[in-house]
């Protein structure tokens, strides 16, 4: 039995390592910002922060609006998702591949960038606006406030529902509809008996997901929402303005927000356990082809959805080439924007994001791997504890992870403020969950008895591991590593508290770059990211030998 | 070369259950010895105790007289087949077969050798650079086959390594499986809940139940002589009758059934007359007849033509439901309704305790 047990150990050390680095990043950091919250200056403890969020309006009207703007969104983004699905489903649509792409791509762009693009087409010196005034004499001063925020969180949004509807659709064997047509039950009996119900938990799981990405979203409402202020906004500015900023105070709005999360997070757990058929259809729905007024309508209404979605990204690279003054074009192509930004000697912000990427991918991916296995594989006290933790990220916002990480690490022994150790660390943490539970249902799918096999032909367990778990997983996992890339790149929330000049990041620079209203190198940058990212996806479709994505 | 399996008094616990209870065998050098009963008997337990996924908890295990109780899995030696046949996908079916041999550090050119060697023995040699993804179920079972017996294990361990076969290649693979063992003469543990796979593949049969051998013999044996009740309506099918041991005179019995009273000659001679016994009659072991009143008084309920047989459901006055098989003669069915009285082939039939437990047949003398 010695032996054996060496090798229990082996994998005990293993589990107890990640443990503690868990409790150092993602456990201690959330800790210290709860620590803080309720740390009075002259060292007791008491709730006044709380207090003082609650009694001025100036405050609590910011989660308010937070609320308004993020129920509006989500509502818009699970009709349209919604009907979008439907559509596609069931009518034959031309080019529908490509519209999938682009709405993969919409989706996939950060929303502070459907933002900016919506102010660049819409805003008070908009494209759109202009021409508008120009034609009907008018004196439209463009969509800011809370319709520019629920446009670009609608826009960004609503492909996550598409998808997962989408996905959900296909699972449905078409004899259900032929079931029910049989027994007699009209199309829109049908569609309200048997369709919705079996969507349901699809529709109530992705909502809940755009809900807590809206809720917690702080570019898009600080790019175009000018005097509408939401709480991420608030968040931001306490932390990082440039006046009055108090570190207790916005320790405690991040524990409100971390609470508002918690909350959502365990709504969509309890939702989603509720709710859930298992489906395979050995018959999915097959897209009819329709004729006549029906046929147009259908095809009318997903073009106009799919071109106002890709608008943005259209936008961003189209105004990419056009000659800048400052936040205004001069109606000049040119390629100016990009000397502007790639001839100085330093393209860091490039290299960085790269950089940054995929040493956060490559350390999530590794880790991923390793913990699933040990949480399927290694059942244990231990175990089971690191794969609760893992989950933990998942419901700390972006910017609250930021935020917490400059408290916990900005001192010797942790003195990792300022470098590019701690933005990589933040993304890692950022997709954990999300790796974590895909390489777990991979690991899931492996037999054991595969493993077992290679055992009795005189392999050892981590030679096993290394020869035959890990290659068989690795298809799986590769196709979620460029997923994940592909969310990392386009981060902002974190990446945004925590950069320094030396450790920019492309997002980082977009966003710089709108505040200062040099739109024309944030178009620039817009558009290698959203290339990479559109590269990157054609990759991912190419090795899954798909061509739609489960999220 | 072949080497005994020798198991002492061995036990498993899952948590609270005992899954196995100090259970011994002795597994013969070269033997093929199955392990049969139903799911959750605790066979794929033991076997499992054998090649070492599975702790034990008690007692030892002993393969050619070394005991493997604390040996790892990785240095037992032993090939295992498994249900689902466990091939790793990402390796062609060459390197499938060779990976126990890579682990060895066998020599290149060796592996080369006994690789192909191994694929002309289970007829899969001009797959040798395929992948096993599109292989059929039959051809993946192969290579999991040759995977497990090119390393020379002292040992080859199968569980259930058919059940995920459809019924006519099952027939086939059973007959392969059967020829390769004999083949290259290994000490065979095969696991199945299929007693028609066990007979015809086995040199002897386990029959296991809840975690306890019933009886080890030869598949003849096990069919036509079982140990117990649970042994007889386990493997095929048994009526079990109440009946009364009348007498016993040195072994010539008298028995009855109801008003039906019979001879037998090969009933063990010190077992006392005069008590309650369980008559167990095959189906194919009753004679009908429709001419005298002699025999259990039964009505027919139904009946089933099925070419070669055919299969009576009957009913005695009790309401005890029987099945009865004939061959089919040319003349017409019994209808249902009749009533007819059923006769046994006393040396055929088997007799136990009252409670079921022990058979009382002798099988000392041909009956």
């Amino acid at each position: 039995m010695t032996d054996s047990r060496k090798k229990l150990n082996m994998w005990l050390v293993l589990a107890f390592a990640i443990l503690v680095l868990f409790l150092i990043f993602v456990v201690y950091p959330p800790a210290l910002v709860l620590y803080k919250s309720v740390l009075m200056e002259d060292g007791t403890i008491s709730f006044d922060y709380f207090v003082k969020f609650f009694s001025k309006k100036y405050y609590w009207s910011t989660l308010l609006n937070s609320f308004k703007v993020t129920i509006v969104s989500t509502l818009v983004s699970a009709i349209l998702g919604l009907i979008m699905a439907f559509v596609l489903r069931s009518v034959k649509i031309r080019g529908s591949g490509m519209l999938n792409i682009l709405i993969v791509i919409s989706y996939l762009s950060p929303p502070f960038i459907g933002a900016y693009a919506w102010v660049t087409l819409l805003g008070r010196n908009g494209f759109i606006t202009r021409i508008l005034n120009a034609v009907f004499n008018t004196h439209l001063n463009g969509i800011y406030g809370f319709s520019g925020i629920v446009l670009a969180f609608s826009m960004q949004s609503f492909p996550l529902v598409y998808m997962y509807i989408s996905g959900a659709l296909k699972n449905m064997d078409n004899s259900l509809n032929e079931a029910a047509e049989s027994l007699g039950c009209t199309v829109f009996q049908r569609v309200r008996k048997i369709i919705v119900p079996l969507v349901m938990p699809s529709l109530l799981a992705s909502s809940l997901l755009v809900f807590m990405r809206v809720f917690s979203d702080f570019g898009t409402p600080m790019l175009i929402g000018e005097g509408y202020k939401t709480f991420p906004v608030l968040l931001y500015s306490e932390f990082m303005g440039e006046v009055n900023t108090d570190d207790h105070y916005a320790a405690a709005l991040c524990v409100i927000v971390i609470t508002i999360t918690l909350v959502l997070f365990f709504l969509q757990k309890y939702i989603g356990n509720r709710l859930t058929y298992s489906m395979s259809a050995l018959k999915p729905m097959e897209a009819k082809k329709v004729t006549g007024l029906r046929n147009i309508l259908a095809h009318a209404f997903v073009y106009l959805v799919v071109t106002v979605a890709a608008l943005p990204q259209l936008t961003v690279i189209v105004t990419s080439f056009l000659q800048t003054r400052g936040a205004s074009y001069t109606g000049k192509i040119t390629l100016e924007n990009y000397r502007n930004i790639l001839m100085p000697k330093n393209v860091s912000t490039i290299t960085n994001t790269y950089l940054f990427g995929l040493s956060a991918i490559l350390l999530v991916v590794v880790l991923g791997i390793l913990i699933s296995y040990l949480t399927v594989r290694k059942k244990s006290f231990l175990t089971a504890a690191l794969d609760t933790l893992t989950m933990f990220p998942y419901i700390i916002p972006g910017s609250v992870l930021g935020i917490s990480f400059l408290y916990a690490f900005n001192k010797k022994p942790l003195l990792l403020s300022g470098t590019a150790i701690i933005i990589i660390i933040a993304l890692c943490i950022r997709r954990m969950p999300y790796t974590i539970r895909s390489s777990t249902a991979i690991i899931g799918q492996i037999s054991q008895s595969v493993e077992e096999a290679a055992i009795s032909l005189g392999s050892t367990e981590r030679k096993t591991f290394l020869r035959i778990t890990v290659p068989m997983m690795m298809s799986g996992v590769l196709s979620g590593a460029i997923m994940s890339w592909i969310t990392l790149i386009s981060e902002l929330s974190s990446s945004i508290i925590l950069y320094t000049s030396k450790t920019q990041t492309l997002t980082v620079a977009i966003y710089v770059e709108v505040i200062r209203s040099n739109f024309g190198n944030a178009a620039a940058y817009s558009a290698i990211l959203t290339l990479t990212s559109i590269l990157s996806l054609l990759l991912f479709f190419k090795l899954s030998g798909k061509n739609d994505i489960s999220v | 070369m072949s080497v005994a399996i020798k198991i002492e008094n061995v036990v498993k616990r899952f948590g609270k259950d005992t899954v196995i209870n100090g259970l011994s065998l002795d597994i013969k050098p070269g033997e093929f010895f199955t392990l049969l009963g139903p799911s959750g008997c605790g066979k794929t337990t033991l076997l499992r105790m054998i090649i070492g996924f599975n702790s034990i908890d008690s007692g030892r295990i002993l393969i050619d007289g070394k005991v493997v109780n604390d040996i790892p899995t990785n240095k037992r030696n032993m090939g295992m087949v498994f249900q689902n046949y466990a091939i790793f996908p990402h390796m062609s079916v060459k390197d499938n077969i060779a990976f126990g041999l890579k682990n060895r550090k066998v020599p290149k050119d060796e592996i080369e050798k006994r690789v192909d060697e191994i694929l002309k023995i289970v007829k899969i040699d001009h797959l040798k650079n395929r992948m096993p993804q599109k292989l059929s179920g039959g051809q993946q079972q192969r290579i999991a086959l040759a995977r497990a017996i090119v390393i020379h294990p002292e040992v080859l361990l199968m569980d259930e390594p058919l059940s995920n076969l459809d019924a006519k290649l099952r027939v086939e693979m059973r007959n392969a499986i059967k020829q390769i063992q004999r083949q290259v003469g290994i000490t065979t543990i095969y696991v199945t809940h299929d007693q028609e796979e066990a007979l015809a593949v086995s040199d002897r049969i386990a029959v296991m139940n809840a975690g306890v051998i019933q009886q080890v013999d030869t598949p003849k044996n096990i069919y036509q002589r079982p140990a117990n009740v649970f042994v007889s309506t386990f493997i095929g099918l048994s009526n079990i009758l109440d009946g009364i041991l009348e007498s016993n005179d040195n072994g010539k019995a008298s028995v009855r059934i109801g008003s039906y009273r019979f001879q037998m000659n090969n009933i063990i001679r010190d077992c006392a007359a005069n008590c309650p016994v369980k008559v167990s009659v095959r189906p194919e072991e009753f004679i009908i007849n429709r001419e005298t009143q002699e025999g259990i008084p039964v009505t027919v309920k139904s009946s089933v033509f099925l070419g070669v047989d055919t299969h009576y459901f009957v009913e005695t006055q009790e309401g005890q439901e029987i099945e009865v098989i004939q061959n089919s003669d040319l003349e017409e069915l019994i209808p249902d309704g009749a009533r007819i009285h059923l006769k046994v082939q006393t040396h055929k039939i088997n007799v136990f305790n009252e409670d079921g437990s022990k058979s009382l047949i002798d099988r000392e003398v041909r009956a």
